[in-house]
């Protein structure tokens, strides 16, 4: 396999991964209200891919943060308890949002390289022809 | 010079091998059959992959990456293609 080919897989499987981290990231978000939920998190990880012959981004496995949840304070609530409050979710939105924000251009620096990898094997190309 | 049928008919038998394809395959043979079957392939493999993106079982970058390396597969066949076959016009157009 060319170092362009490889290159075109290494920013696809990171495309991948940066996906997987929105995808959590609107998780998060979407259960944001959800009483006892606790925000997911994912790590990357470089696994040796045996098909593709070379190094690739892997997600690893999904985590839960053990950061403490947020006690709500609302008597009216049917979890309340005898305090008058109960557990909400620990998801912060700003962290969120920025971390959504941050995969949002890792995707987009990952989408410009493959773009770059495939113009630059098609521009070698071009020379052969006339 | 005259030539007879038989002498022609001998002649003939001669010549003709060096007009047949080898049987043993050459080094650059090889390779050139490697390179089909690569290329076949990388085809095969972007078929695959668009396949199970219409039935749901491939993400976006998957197919995104399959359809590029098949398009400069085919890319690089038909540039190759035109480059052999421009050669042999060219021979074609010596003149004897």
């Amino acid at each position: 396999m060319s170092d362009f080919e490889t290159s075109l897989a290494m920013s696809a499987s990171a495309m991948k991964a940066q996906s997987m981290r929105l995808r959590l990231a609107s998780e998060n978000i979407a259960n944001n209200d959800t009483p006892g939920y606790r925000r997911k998190t994912v790590s990357f990880q470089e696994t040796f891919d045996r098909a593709l012959g070379t190094n690739v981004v892997k997600t690893g496995q999904v985590r839960l943060d053990q950061a403490e949840l947020a006690r709500i304070y609302n008597p009216g609530h049917p979890l309340a308890d005898q305090t008058g409050s109960y557990d909400g979710s620990n998801v912060d939105l700003i962290v969120e949002i920025a971390d959504a924000r941050e995969s949002q251009r890792s995707y987009e620096a990952n989408l410009k390289m493959f773009d770059q990898a495939r113009q630059m094997a098609s521009a070698a190309l071009e020379l052969l022809r006339r | 010079m005259t030539i007879s049928p038989v002498a022609a008919a001998h002649l003939y038998s001669v010549a003709k091998p060096a007009t047949q394809p080898d049987q043993e395959q050459s080094g650059t043979a090889k390779a050139f059959a490697q390179v089909a079957a690569d290329f076949t392939q990388t085809l095969q493999a972007g078929e695959d992959t668009a396949r199970a993106a219409m039935t749901g079982n491939a993400d976006l970058p998957s197919l995104v990456e399959a359809l590029a390396k098949s398009e400069l597969a085919v890319e690089t066949a038909v540039t190759i293609r035109n480059k052999v076959v421009e050669a042999y016009q060219e021979i074609l157009r010596m003149p004897v």
